[in-house]
């Protein structure tokens, strides 16, 4: 295991609240099923920055800018996260009220990462102001399904079901920032990355808290499952993750 | 005792969810100009509750008051039985 992985998890994934009623269940997930995807997304990260830091010119801060500006912020998680906030019945509002008080701090926290990126093209001189962004069409789509996207605005799945995401996909966002961290010097890429980093860790301690704390029975369970399915295998590509009709 | 480092902490609020959920109600916000988050210590069950601490995100946010230990991310004490 590599030890940004290794360090990863010694602090921020294995703590665990005594007598938590859904640790049990997170513990099963990740050491079952959401190792492997960090393993493999790391592995990959790594891999990329390498290739990426033999080449002599800055293209690539360019497209992960112009990437990261689509994929958060403005674009992306006002909609998505908005939807997630709206699709949570009234009669499950007081259930629920933490977890819509954490999901709308994230929406906050998203428009700063996608400023971030924003600050690196501004930074490098290659736009003059943010809103020429919006004519720009690298910035403003994404190359994946939008199960969490702008598909899910209508029928949502389950309040419980961002939690898989939360959980994995942002512990995924945390080691792709230590990545960059370990390995690139550039102070605006760094400055990219940094000042994500708590926030990251916070959104994947949402995912935390929600599995431990609410994931208790077999209904909001087997939606985390079933997320976490999709995200391991439709994005990840981890093909011991498809659905058994698939295998 | 536990108290929170306004140098590390970034008032992301994990803590006071955590806390409330469980009923403990210690973490509040402070009637100070800047408002910000504090651990009641008459209300903290500390070392017999360490909730907080395992989804606390910012590193060094929560000292014990006495000994001025980080206890973020979480040492070993306060979740290995």
């Amino acid at each position: 295991m590599h030890k940004l992985l290794e360090e990863f998890l010694d602090k921020w994934v294995w703590p665990t609240m005594p007598g938590a009623p859904g640790a049990e269940f997170r513990l099963k997930i990740t050491r079952e099923r959401c190792i492997k995807g960090w393993e493999l997304n790391l592995a990959r990260t790594l891999a990329d920055i390498e290739e990426e830091l033999k080449t002599s010119d800055e293209a690539w801060k360019k497209a992960h800018a112009l990437r990261g500006y689509a994929a958060e912020g403005v674009h992306m998680s006002i909609k998505q996260m908005s939807a997630q906030l709206l699709s949570v019945d009234i009669a499950e509002q007081e259930k629920y009220i933490d977890l819509q008080r954490m999901r709308a701090r994230q929406i906050w926290d998203e428009c700063k990462h996608s400023k971030l990126h924003a600050d690196v093209l501004l930074g490098k001189g290659w736009v003059s102001d943010e809103r020429e962004l919006m004519d720009i069409a690298q910035a403003n789509v994404q190359p994946l399904p939008a199960y969490f996207g702008l598909s899910m605005m209508f029928p949502h799945i389950h309040p419980l079901a961002r939690a898989a995401q939360n959980y994995y996909t942002e512990a995924n966002a945390c080691l792709g920032i230590m990545a960059y961290l370990h390995l690139v010097d550039d102070p605006l890429v760094r400055h990219e990355h940094l000042s994500q980093q708590d926030e990251e860790l916070m959104h994947f301690m949402e995912g935390k808290f929600q599995l431990d704390f609410y994931c208790t029975d077999e209904t909001s369970q087997r939606h985390v499952e079933d997320a976490l399915g999709y995200l391991l295998y439709q994005i990840g590509g981890i093909a011991e993750a498809a659905p058994a009709a698939v295998r | 005792m536990l108290k929170v480092d306004h140098e590390r902490c970034t008032e992301c609020r994990m803590c006071y969810i955590v806390c409330r959920e469980l009923d403990i109600n210690a973490v509040y916000i402070a009637l100070e100009p800047l408002h910000r988050i504090e651990i009641d210590p008459e209300a903290c069950t500390f070392p017999g509750c360490t909730a907080c601490l395992m989804y606390c995100p910012a590193a060094g946010s929560i000292v014990e008051t006495e000994t001025g230990r980080s206890v973020v991310p979480p040492p070993a004490e306060a979740w290995r039985s």
